[in-house]
């Protein structure tokens, strides 16, 4: 069995973000995994731990990308395709150039981040599958192969959940409770240095281009009151939502 | 043409459905309008639909799979000659929609908030970053978009127009076994005007009783940060933020909450944001317009007192 996790790598969303000409700039920010692709990362390596065979992470984007992979590499997976990128390219673009890889490394399943966090997007998984003609499971919160034909899931609805039997292969996207991603360890950031990290350039036009990014942060009144006596502070807090903002 | 594909519930159209036909009729230069019903039931809600269309195609294709809305938004599109189609931007949609834009070699703009056209292409805006940058994207048509709820006025009725079968070629690959209902009780979350969430800092679930008892004397809804429906203490149907539910109430009240970006995402479009926590250092006062640095042990049974006293 071959198991996929398609990864990025976004700004920790703890960064302070900027503008600079029209566009978020990233330079001063610390990039990561992106924490829904962790957990995508994350129960490849479980689903090779239970069944064997072989863990691979596909990427598509600018050469820094390469620190995300080899933090994917150092928690466990065995080699990495790297699609070098640069600049913006949609989800549904991306979706034609990492299935040709995927095809070609022909897996049981393929995993990723049930949203982007740079993005907001969630459509690369499904473009993904769409791209391949694979049915999708989103906001995956378990899963459990049945043989390698197929697997039985559960995921998150717009309201509630269901269990599903999904033929293989097939795409599927993570959500919270899937896992807890395990740490990279010193020895696996030493063995990550030395994996087969492939790179590929390509050359992809966008179908969607961004415009224009602002930052548009709503002024907050930051009126703070001292709680040492918790019932004037009560009652005066009230009276401004009541009397100031007429919310209540 | 545009095509609008219509949420339902089985028995009527969703607000998200009549957003997005608000949407689809701004866009009135690109052409007529057509509607497309799938699921269950499709014949009934299709004929409330044609109050609002046209034309309104009915595909009766069964339960939720991306793969069959996708299937069929795409015979609805073949059918109409289609060159926006135009969604509702719940979690489902934005599944099926990525489907069918690729289906379509269609650009694809995700929740947005608003959309225009220049007649070649649609321009939307959209918020990206967890919620915190506000970009505009453009792509030429052929464009499938997604509506975000809560950003559009609702449809009228105009006329009345025919409601078409719409055969749909029924896929396989996702079989579902089993429903989980959502657990929900009270006024719901992503449309209450004011919400009240307690966070891990109430130390327990029996301190949600005050959570409650403050959200019924303000008409509020209540919600949950992740920390707390981890531990067990509240439905993760109350969760609010990135992987939860996204809120934008008048006032959002924030008990014991940190306030992590992961959380931010999911309500820092709020009118007005009160926090109530005992460290003033606490990335919640940044966002917030009002608050009270306390232990929410004493000023939450004050806050109810407060608010019952203002509802006399
Ligand atoms: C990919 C990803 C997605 C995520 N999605 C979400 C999401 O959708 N929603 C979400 O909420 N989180 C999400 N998180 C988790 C998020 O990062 C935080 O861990 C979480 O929001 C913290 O919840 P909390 O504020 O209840 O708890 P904590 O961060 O533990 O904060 C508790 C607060 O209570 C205060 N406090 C403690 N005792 C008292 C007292 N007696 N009186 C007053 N104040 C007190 C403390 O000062 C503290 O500020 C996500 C994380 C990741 C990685």
């Amino acid at each position: 069995m071959k198991f996929i996790a398609v990864i990025r790598q976004v700004p920790d969303g703890e960064s302070r973000l900027k503008i600079e000409g029209g566009q978020v700039d990233l330079s001063g920010a610390t990039m990561i995994l992106d924490q829904m692709d962790e957990w995508a990362v994350e129960e490849v390596i479980r689903l090779q731990e239970k069944h064997g065979g072989e863990s691979v992470v596909v990427a598509m984007g600018p050469e820094r990308f390469e620190e995300a992979i080899r933090t994917a590499l150092a928690m466990g997976i065995d080699r990495a395709v790297h699609l070098v990128a640069e600049g913006y390219t949609d989800p549904i673009t991306q979706a034609e150039a990492l299935a040709e890889v995927i095809k070609a490394e022909a897996p049981t399943l393929v995993f990723t981040g049930g949203q982007q966090a740079d993005w907001d997007a969630q459509a690369l998984g499904p473009a993904i599958a769409e791209a391949l003609s694979w049915p999708v499971v989103s906001w995956t919160t378990q899963i459990e192969l049945e043989g390698d034909s197929h697997a039985k899931a559960k995921h998150d609805l717009d309201e509630g959940a269901e269990v599903v039997r999904v033929a293989l292969p097939a795409v599927f996207t993570s959500q919270q409770g899937l896992n807890e991603p395990r740490y990279p360890t010193l020895p696996g950031i030493m063995k990550a240095k030395r994996k087969e990290l492939k790179k590929v350039p390509v050359s992809t036009s966008s179908k969607v281009a961004i415009v224009e990014q602002t930052i548009q942060e709503r002024t907050r009144l930051n009126k703070v009151l001292d709680g040492k006596d918790p019932v004037a502070a009560a009652h005066e807090l009230v009276k401004l939502l009541h009397e100031e903002a007429k919310v209540i | 043409m545009i095509l609008v594909v219509l949420e339902h519930d089985g028995q009527r159209m969703r607000k998200g459905a009549l957003e997005a036909i608000s949407r689809a009729r701004q866009l009135a230069s690109l052409g007529p309008i057509a509607g497309v019903v799938i699921g269950e039931n499709t014949q009934a809600v299709a004929q409330e639909a044609a109050q609002y269309l046209p034309v309104v195609y009915a595909a009766e294709v069964g339960p939720y799979t991306a793969e069959k809305w996708a299937e069929a938004a795409h015979a609805a599109v073949q059918k109409s000659g289609a060159k926006v189609v135009i969604a509702t931007g719940s979690r489902q949609s934005r599944t099926w929609t990525a489907r069918l834009a690729y289906r379509m070699k269609a650009g694809l703009l995700e929740d947005t908030l608003e959309t225009s056209t220049d007649s070649q292409s649609i321009i939307g805006t959209r918020y990206s970053f967890l919620n915190r940058v506000t970009e505009r994207q453009q792509a030429p048509l052929p464009v499938v978009f997604t509506a975000k709820p809560n950003t559009t006025p609702l449809a009228e009725p105009e006329g009345s127009g025919t409601v078409e079968t719409l055969e749909v070629r029924i896929p396989a690959g996702v079989e579902v076994l089993e429903r989980v209902a959502e657990q929900k009780k009270g006024v719901s979350l992503t449309e209450a005007t004011v919400v009240v969430t307690g966070g891990r800092g109430l130390g327990s679930p029996e301190a949600f009783a005050g959570v409650e008892e403050l959200a019924n004397a303000l008409g509020a809804a209540v919600g949950a940060t992740r920390a707390v429906v981890d531990a067990g203490w509240r439905p993760y149907s109350e969760q609010v933020g990135q992987t939860g539910k996204t809120v934008q109430p008048n006032v959002y009240i924030a008990l014991a909450v940190s306030g992590a970006v992961q959380h931010q995402a999911g309500m820092n479009k709020s009118k007005y944001i009160v926090a109530v926590n005992k460290d003033a250092e606490a990335p919640i006062f940044k966002v917030a317009d009002y608050g009270i640095v306390g232990d929410v042990h004493q000023v939450l049974p004050a806050l109810i007192e407060a608010a019952k006293k203002l509802k006399d």
